[in-house]
């Protein structure tokens, strides 16, 4: 007989809110965040191949037609953003839903949306031949010579789909949390942000449930500047009006940007979620967490910007304004997440198992690739590495070590913290072939885009192919790793999800 | 500032000073001690770091106005250009007016395109990215510019455009300046 009080062995040994509530209230909001997290990160592993593929063509190894090249690189692009954003979402509504009532039914009818936002898309690629890449830059869309305005119409349908699934999420998100604390200057600790932490008569928002109700409003943000993006093309297709080049680049960054951006901070959101039950110490809603989370919402739109360096028609006031905004939206993640998340493992006695050490990559990547980014976002230094390999190396540094090392993290605690099994030692490892491996592979982006190699070309000049020979055993070690992981989830995922149930139910 | 290899060492560089501190971190991760006794040199550190790194930001953002690539600063630090031409972009190619240039001028090429975004990019004649402009339907961008020495340098499309992108290119003939 196992005894019901056996439950959450992680919070309860830290003293923190466990996963599951006491009256099993969120049972059914834990299982869709599992169906997102593993539908997610399966669908990242398949992108993952797609990504392998292309680095065989481009080095020379397998090469592929570039009409395919270009198909495929387009369904790994868009594929990998909505992919990766639905894992860490599904996190994030786990870490707030013992605490916070969230809607299963909700969270399913997103998941619903979002997968035929996900149908189209991979019609209009694999079937209706589009490659008008993941960024969908008008007016390339409608204008692709080798397909049809159906196939590029499909794959705009399939984003608008995508963007009312966030949309969805988000602002049932936003709804839920205000409720919850009881409006929003609550929700964003206002009177304790403006008073400098000193009035304190209300009670404030856990992390999770603060950045939750952040990158909900970002998310919101997001999803209209897609609409803003795709309604006037729709309206073009239908001879009502013209688009503007201009507006257009701006709108589809607004969008694109911060869906990828969001990702990373949903990331670092379940960082503040899991991170204590290893370390034994809570994270607590200091008045730096407050400021630097309140702070993102503005400084995450303003920076998307930085990708029209090269755009001389953008006016120079808003360039340098995306340089500022670049630079500072880097200061609070750093000074105050990643400061907070070492000060938390720093003599903790932590436990090293699978689950913190991939959040502890994670925070390593995400700087890593920030580092990246703030040297391209330096406009002089922009000229010179836009759009050579440098874009992919960053972005591919804080997705793949950054918000896919915390989603795993996090799905790794989830099963931890529901089945009460600990992942096997020898998954240890696995993380670091998946360290090793990802690392291996970023590094030859940033080495080829220092070398002037153009991003996003399907054939490569002799001298170039070197960079992506070198990449190849690096993301076979990676794969294989990721599969390791893989494999010791599916040993405990059942038992997990028996879990979502409560410990009567379990065996 | 404008060395892609510079750039790159100097990202090892600051790589290398984060992986060492996260590593320490990572290696003095045991022997348990309350988070309370850690609470005040956090706070200092955020303090530090905080006036550290904005002064940092300052001063490359200062460092970065002088050396902007947009035609005004470009005109101010290099003169008023000598010779202008068109390059206008169609998928999947150039239309320049001139292709033999003269080194030691500055020159100033109007960029457009016909369909689709392109990006203008001149690379040297040892295959290193030199300088850039989109060509954007509906708007000519000026990317003003000096050749420091003669030889045959290479235009590439860097905005991805469709199945013929990386087939892109074009040649310029820089002569030696009279
Ligand atoms: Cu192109």
């Amino acid at each position: 007989m196992t005894s019901p009080h056996r439950r959450a062995p992680l919070a309860d040994a830290a003293g923190l809110t466990p996963l599951l509530a006491p009256d099993r209230s969120n049972s059914s909001v834990l299982r869709v965040a599992l169906v997102y997290l593993v539908v997610g990160l399966g669908s990242f592993l398949l992108m993952g191949l797609l990504g392998l593929l292309m680095r065989l063509d481009q080095g020379g190894i397998l090469v592929i037609a570039p009409v395919w090249f270009y198909r495929v690189m387009t369904l790994h692009g868009a594929g990998m953003v909505a992919s990766i954003l639905l894992a860490v979402t599904g996190g994030l509504a786990a870490a707030v839903s013992a605490t916070t009532r969230l809607s299963a039914r909700v969270l399913w009818i997103a998941l619903v949306i979002y997968f035929i936002g996900t149908s189209f898309v991979i019609l209009a690629t694999l079937v209706g031949g589009f490659g008008g890449g993941w960024t969908v830059l008008y007016p390339l869309p409608t204008h692709g010579l080798v397909w049809t305005l159906d196939a590029a119409l499909a794959m705009y349908a399939g984003y608008l789909f995508i963007a009312l699934g966030l949309l969805l999420y988000c602002v049932h998100m936003l709804h839920a949390l205000a409720r919850a604390h009881g409006g929003f200057v609550r929700l964003f600790a206002l009177r304790f942000l403006f008073s400098l932490g000193r009035d304190t008569r209300d009670p404030l928002p856990r992390p999770p449930e603060l950045i939750a109700g952040v990158i909900s409003i970002d998310g919101i943000a997001a999803a209209t500047a897609g609409m803003l993006y795709l309604v006037p093309i729709f309206l073009h297709a239908a001879g009502v009006m013209s688009v503007d080049a201009l507006y257009a680049k701006n709108t589809v960054l607004l969008f694109g940007h911060t869906m990828a951006n969001l990702s990373i901070y949903v990331g670092a959101g379940l960082v503040y979620a899991a991170l204590p039950a290893f370390t034994g110490r809570p994270w607590r809603t200091t008045w730096a967490v407050v400021c630097a989370w309140d702070l993102i919402i503005i400084l995450m739109l303003t920076n998307y910007s930085h990708h029209l360096y090269a755009d001389f028609a953008q006016p120079v006031g808003l360039q340098l304004l995306a340089e500022i905004a670049s630079y500072a939206v880097a200061l609070p993640s750093f000074i105050v997440t990643i400061i907070g998340a070492l000060t938390l493992i720093y003599r903790s006695g932590i436990r090293w198992t699978a689950a913190p050490m991939l959040l502890a990559l994670g925070i390593w990547g995400w700087v890593f690739g920030g580092l990246g980014a703030v040297l391209d976002a330096t406009i002089p230094v922009n000229q010179v590495l836009h759009n050579t390999m440098w874009v992919p190396a960053h972005f591919h540094t804080y997705y793949l070590l950054g918000a896919v090392a915390f989603a795993w993290g996090y799905l790794f605690y989830m099963v931890h913290e529901l089945s009460d099994r600990r992942a096997a030692r020898a998954s240890s490892i696995a993380v670091w072939l998946y360290g090793i491996g990802g690392a291996g592979f970023i590094l030859m982006f940033f080495v080829a885009g220092a070398n002037s190699v153009p991003r996003r070309y399907a054939v490569h000049l002799t001298q170039w192919q070197m960079y992506a020979r070198v990449a190849v055993p690096f993301v076979v070690v990676l794969a294989f790793g990721l599969a390791w992981l893989s494999w010791d989830l599916a040993r405990r995922f059942l038992s997990a999800w028996r879990g979502t149930e409560g410990p009567a139910l379990q065996s | 500032m404008q060395n892609p290899h510079v750039i790159f060492g100097v990202l090892i560089a600051m790589g290398a000073v984060w992986t060492l501190g996260w590593a320490i971190i990572m290696a003095r991760s045991g022997r348990s001690i309350p988070v309370e006794q850690l609470e005040r040199s956090e706070n200092r550190i955020r303090v530090g770091l905080l006036g550290g790194l904005a002064a940092i930001a300052i001063v490359v953002f200062v460092l970065s106005l002088p050396r902007l690539p947009f035609a005004g600063s470009r005109r101010a630090e290099l003169g008023p250009p000598q010779v202008t031409i068109t390059a206008t972009a169609v998928q999947w190619g150039w239309i320049i007016s001139r292709d033999r240039l003269t080194a030691g001028i500055p020159i100033e090429f109007d960029v457009t395109s016909r369909d689709v975004n392109h990006d203008f990019a001149i690379y040297d004649p040892d295959g290193r990215l030199l300088t850039q402009v989109q060509a954007m339907p509906g708007y000519i961008n000026r990317l003003v510019y000096r050749f420091s020495a003669p030889g045959t340098y290479t235009v590439r499309c860097l905005e991805y455009c469709g199945v013929g992108h990386h087939m892109m290119t074009a040649r310029l003939t820089v002569a030696r300046q009279e």
